[in-house]
């Protein structure tokens, strides 16, 4: 059978089922209506089957598939109750998917409708699909992917693959401005989200420059497809002809221009490579530091290492893959390059041969793959994005927060160790750690938490995050059985030996309870708060687990987030920074708990809280066992009963309490 | 004609039927249905069916029922069947009608009627403990000249009146019967274990003759059966058809429809299981409805009035001779699982082309499965229809195995 096409049979199910149902009375017409909705539900995997229901949606509206339910009336549905009910599953999600077919019917006429009735259903669609982005390009929240299957996951992907398709997007400009200005605060390793929004917008609207409320969606495009006066109406290969003919001054403009664009939204375009490599080319190196855009220290770190700089870009950077001239800029201005270990990593890289595996992953990863850009190149190129943005990893859609947040820290701390772990993987297709004095080999282990990689990452989370996975899960598999949380002893022998020895955990193994929330949260506000800890910061990131929460305050289950930093944000609040690596900014954890990404003091790629709000959902973090005891006291009870009841009151719920003292 | 019916317990399906059908019922049924029925303008007549007491017997029932002209009672149900027969003797002024009845409703009495007859059974017996199980096994033991070591025969027991697969435990060892056989079950049927290809028969009968007879081929009990019968089964149709009429006479069955279930030997023999004489589970009657085009349950009502006329049968009725050549088939699906969370349908499912439909929903976030007494509580049902009858075995088979809820 061809992939996509609904069987013949399938379709003359159909339409036995919906003779049957067409002939019922009221008295089984439910009945009858679910079971065609277990068929319909087989057909929504694929656009070709949605295109099938859509082609029949006049007919069972007619015959009133719909009625008596909550989808009945058109007029009366909310586009912000869509993603709810997706995530509640089948028959409802089947039920969902209908109504929105008949919008789209209804807004093309295809069923008879008044031309106000027209109009609203059209609105209606436009939001419905901004609101639900994360389906239209399959790229699921963390709340999403806990709660709906795969089959549910594919269903609204071609749904709303199929309704993006046939609708205009102009009337929800403001909400396409937010989602785009959402991500590109956060400044992600992985650019492919936005673009793809910057390209949907391009393809769907006709934006008009005189217009203020298009000029924002405008300025996104340039950073792309305009991004300097000498680029208008070329091809990258055609500007770089054009860069032959130019003077200095005009260079330099050209130059000015375009670190400015990469600056304001961290996207860089195929134009910035051409002009990059020809400057380079061209030996014009005071040029090359403007084009990087570099601040002070930058200028002064990229004249010590001029030549070694030169030599990666040359060997590196193409339009195909120009996104890390970012992440190169932002190397030189965080001293990463500065160090010689890492300098050496990199030059080592240079001379590798990739094992074949690894070069398969990476050609995956990157989708349309091109002759022009070996996978070494994408490879090191996602490595100087990942060393110029440690808090841009993001762990795609898998469920491997331990891995992207491990990247994320090396990258940080650890970066020649993360250059080498490249090495190996990329060399070998295989990793080894040691822990607890024995080693841990990822062609030697079993089974990961990931069992079908989804490849919407950069290229070095794909080589190494499959292997990190396995060997965390084999180092959880070692640790557990000891009466406590693995991660005591995981983190550490993951991360490394600078995770501190103390390990808080509210739940108790032994008495599968919450033991003493006091105790933990005083231990947690003496490690990290500044009025309570001497006005200490923290050194490193702390590996810090956290309960997952619905927008109403349920338990949904559990991440990994590390914490970064406390203190006061630019209100005078005292708050809490974390890397979250799933990279969503627009999360909503119930309570009026809802983490920004930016506009409260947040580097790009943090996330934060009020340090309250944040305790209220923390399980298990790291800190020293020397000093918590002399801290502990300094707490004030009425914050401990604040955080307190937000817990109890929201993933709480979930557990049974015990308040007896615990020795921490 | 009859003037009305009495349909004998709720539903929707036959009450739909009827209306459509346009011929006049009353509902007999629990309490809790009349306001159901009084919104959507269902004849309705609310009686406690489980209680018998001076104010609640068949002759208060009839007075009641008189106001609508019944002539005829149907028997949906299991429990509702000798309220039904009951009822039938009066109008039919035949107290053999409530005997036969009962007949139905005791399954060591029809079992020893069935070996009178001349039809060939297992052994069973009634028993009354957990002694009287290890007794009855001892002795099949002994008849099969079990050497030391060898395993126990088999034994079945069920409860002398409940539905289908209801209570229904198979016990391959003494020790099972220790662990498995409750107070509560005694008394009961014990029963050898029969080999064999099982099956049902759904006879519509009309003045003692079968009019119309189905097979259900049986791919594994309690689980998933397929309409009409394979190819094998299909060769012993005439056979089966013999047995059926002998079945028949035996019982003095003059209306209605029976539902027995027979096993096939691997030696060819037809041995006799149970009969009843309701609607039968496993959605029988919607298979059988959709592979031969005809309204079962219709049908299944009006057989049970002597004065339907030969036309209105061939109306009704099928041919005698009809061999339909698509197949349809179910299986009910039960979770693997004590502890479920999600419902995934299987891609593989949504690929098959016999798949027909499901009406399975979602589990309640982490819901817990109640555990099963004997057979009964599936979670929904999934439909298949296709040409080849040994493809559907293969099918049922395999969905039986396949967990839908994680």
């Amino acid at each position: 059978m061809q992939e996509g096409v609904i069987s013949i049979s399938n379709l003359e199910s159909f339409d036995e089922l919906f003779e049957s149902y067409k002939s019922a009375t009221v008295l089984t017409r439910g009945e009858k209506a679910q079971k065609i909705l277990g068929q319909l539900d087989a057909w929504c995997n694929t656009i070709e089957g949605i295109q099938q229901i859509y082609e029949r949606i006049p007919a069972m509206d007619q015959a009133g598939i719909l009625k008596d339910t909550p989808w009945e009336n058109p007029s009366r549905l909310v586009p912000q109750l869509v993603n709810g009910t997706y995530k509640s599953g089948h028959p409802n999600s089947t039920y969902e998917l209908l109504s929105e077919l008949r919008m789209l019917a209804l807004a093309r006429g295809k069923i008879e409708a008044s031309e106000s009735m027209k109009e609203e259903a059209e609105s209606y669609l436009q939001e419905a699909l901004v609101l639900n982005l994360e389906f239209v390009f399959n790229e699921p929240q963390e709340e999403t992917r806990l709660l709906m299957s795969e089959h549910e996951l594919k269903k609204v992907h071609s749904l709303f693959g199929f309704v993006s398709e046939q609708i205009q997007l102009s009337k929800v400009k403001a909400a396409l401005v937010e989602e785009l200005e959402l991500i590109c605060e956060q400044r992600p390793v992985v650019t492919e989200k936005q673009r793809r929004i910057i390209a949907l917008v391009k393809e769907k609207i006709e934006l008009d420059p005189n217009d203020p409320a298009d000029t924002a969606l405008l300025a996104f495009q340039r950073s792309i497809y305009r991004p300097t006066s000498g680029t208008v109406d070329k091809t990258f290969a055609e500007y770089g002809e054009y860069l032959n003919g130019l003077k200095e001054t005009q260079l330099e403009t050209e130059a000015e221009q375009i670190s400015e664009s990469m600056l304001s939204y961290g996207l860089v375009s195929t134009y910035h490579a051409t002009l990059l490599l020809f400057l380079v080319k061209e030996k014009k190196y005071d040029l090359v530091a403007k084009c990087l855009a570099l601040d002070e220290a930058g200028v002064v770190r990229f004249n010590e290492h001029q030549e070694f700089v030169c030599s990666i870009i040359a060997d590196v950077i193409h339009p195909y893959n120009a996104q890390c001239i970012y992440g190169l800029s932002k190397t030189l201005e965080n001293g990463v390059l500065s160090r010689t270990a890492v300098r050496a990593g990199l030059h080592n890289l240079l001379t590798i041969s990739l094992h074949p595996k690894v070069e398969e992953r990476i050609i995956k990863s990157v989708g349309s793959s091109t002759s022009a850009v070996s996978p070494k190149q994408y490879l090191i190129g996602a490595l100087l994005r990942i060393l110029g943005q440690p808090l841009g990893v993001g762990q795609g859609n898998n469920p491997t927060c331990q891995s992207a947040r491990g990247i994320s820290m090396w990258s940080q701390h650890a970066p020649a160790k993360l250059i080498h772990m490249v090495h190996s993987a990329a060399v070998h297709d295989d990793l080894s750690f040691r822990f607890e004095g024995s080693e841990i080999k990822y062609s030697e282990s079993a089974l990961g938490l990931v069992q079908k990689l989804d490849h919407q990452l950069d290229a070095v989370s794909v080589t190494l995050v499959p292997m990190l996975d396995k060997i965390y899960n084999e180092m959880m598999r070692r640790a557990s059985g000891r009466g406590e949380d693995p991660h005591k002893w995981v983190n550490p022998g993951l991360y490394g030996q600078w995770i501190q020895i103390g390990f808080a955990s509210a739940y108790d193994y032994l008495s599968n309870a919450i033991v003493d929330f006091d105790g933990f949260l005083r231990v947690f506000y003496g490690m990290c708060h500044p009025e309570y800890n001497g006005g200490h910061r923290l050194v490193y990131p702390n590996p810090v687990g956290i309960f997952i929460t619905t927008a109403k305050g349920e338990m949904l289950g559990f991440h990994a987030i590390s914490l970064l930093r406390v203190e006061k944000d630019p209100k005078g609040e005292e708050r809490a920074y974390f890397l979250n690596p799933n990279n969503e900014g627009r999360q909503n954890w119930g309570q009026g708990i809802t983490p920004s990404v930016y506009g409260n003091g947040e580097i790009h790629g943090e996330s934060s809280l009020p340090i309250h709000q944040f305790a209220a959902r923390i399980y298990a973090f790291h800190y020293n066992n020397l000093d918590a005891a002399s801290k502990m006291d300094k707490i004030p009870q009425s914050e401990v009963d604040t955080v307190k009841e937000l817990a109890k009151e929201s993933w709480g719920k979930s557990y049974i309490w015990l308040e007896f003292k615990k020795q921490w | 004609m009859a003037k009305c019916f009495a349909l004998m317990g709720w539903s929707l399906p036959v009450i739909e039927s009827m209306q459509k059908l346009n011929k006049p019922f009353v509902v007999v049924s629990f309490p809790d249905f009349e306001s159901y029925a009084k919104e959507n303008n269902i004849p309705f007549v609310s009686y406690q069916f489980d209680e018998w007491s001076d104010a609640s017997n068949s002759l208060d029932l009839k007075d009641k029922l008189d106001a609508y002209g019944v002539d005829v009672a149907v028997p949906l149900f299991e429990e509702t069947v000798e309220w039904a027969g009951a009822l039938n003797s009066l109008y039919r002024d035949d107290p053999k009608v409530l005997n036969r009845a009962f007949l139905f409703r005791n399954k060591a009495m029809m079992k020893r009627k069935a070996l009178i007859g001349g039809l060939r059974v297992g052994l069973f017996e009634e028993v009354y403990s957990k002694e009287g199980v290890l007794n009855f096994m001892n002795r099949l033991n002994q008849a099969n000249l079990q050497v030391d070591g060898e395993e126990d025969s088999w034994v079945h027991i069920k409860p002398f009146a409940s539905a289908g697969t209801v209570g229904h435990r198979l016990l391959r060892s003494k020790q099972d019967v220790e662990e498995k056989c409750e107070v509560e079950d005694f008394p009961c049927l014990a029963e050898s274990h029969l080999a064999g290809k099982e099956f049902s028969c759904e006879a519509f009968i009309h003045g003692g003759k079968i009019r119309f007879m189905n097979i259900t081929e049986y791919v594994k009990l309690g689980y998933s059966n397929f309409i009409p019968e394979g190819n094998y089964l299909h060769t012993k149709r005439d056979r089966i058809m013999k047995e059926m009429q002998k079945l028949v006479d035996l019982f003095g069955i003059q209306y209605g429809m029976i539902h027995p279930e027979w096993f096939l030997t691997e030696d060819d023999e037809l041995s006799f299981g149970e009969v009843a004489c309701r609607i039968p589970g496993g959605h029988i009657l919607e298979l059988c409805g959709q592979a031969y085009g005809f309204d079962a349950l219709a049908a299944f009502v009006c057989c049970h009035d002597p004065e339907l006329t030969e036309e209105e049968l061939n109306e009704l009725l099928p041919p005698l001779d009809a061999r339909p050549s698509t197949f349809y088939g179910n299986v009910m699906i039960y979770p693997h699982k004590n502890l479920i969370s999600k419902l995934i349908i299987p891609e593989e499912l949504k690929e098959e082309p016999y798949f027909l439909d499901h009406n399975l929903i979602p589990p309640l976030t982490n819901q817990k499965v109640n555990s099963r007494e004997g057979f009964g509580n599936h979670f929904g049902t999934v439909n298949f229809k296709g040409d080849d009858p040994d493809r559907m075995t293969e099918l049922l088979l395999h969905y039986e195995n396949v967990d839908f809820y994680h």
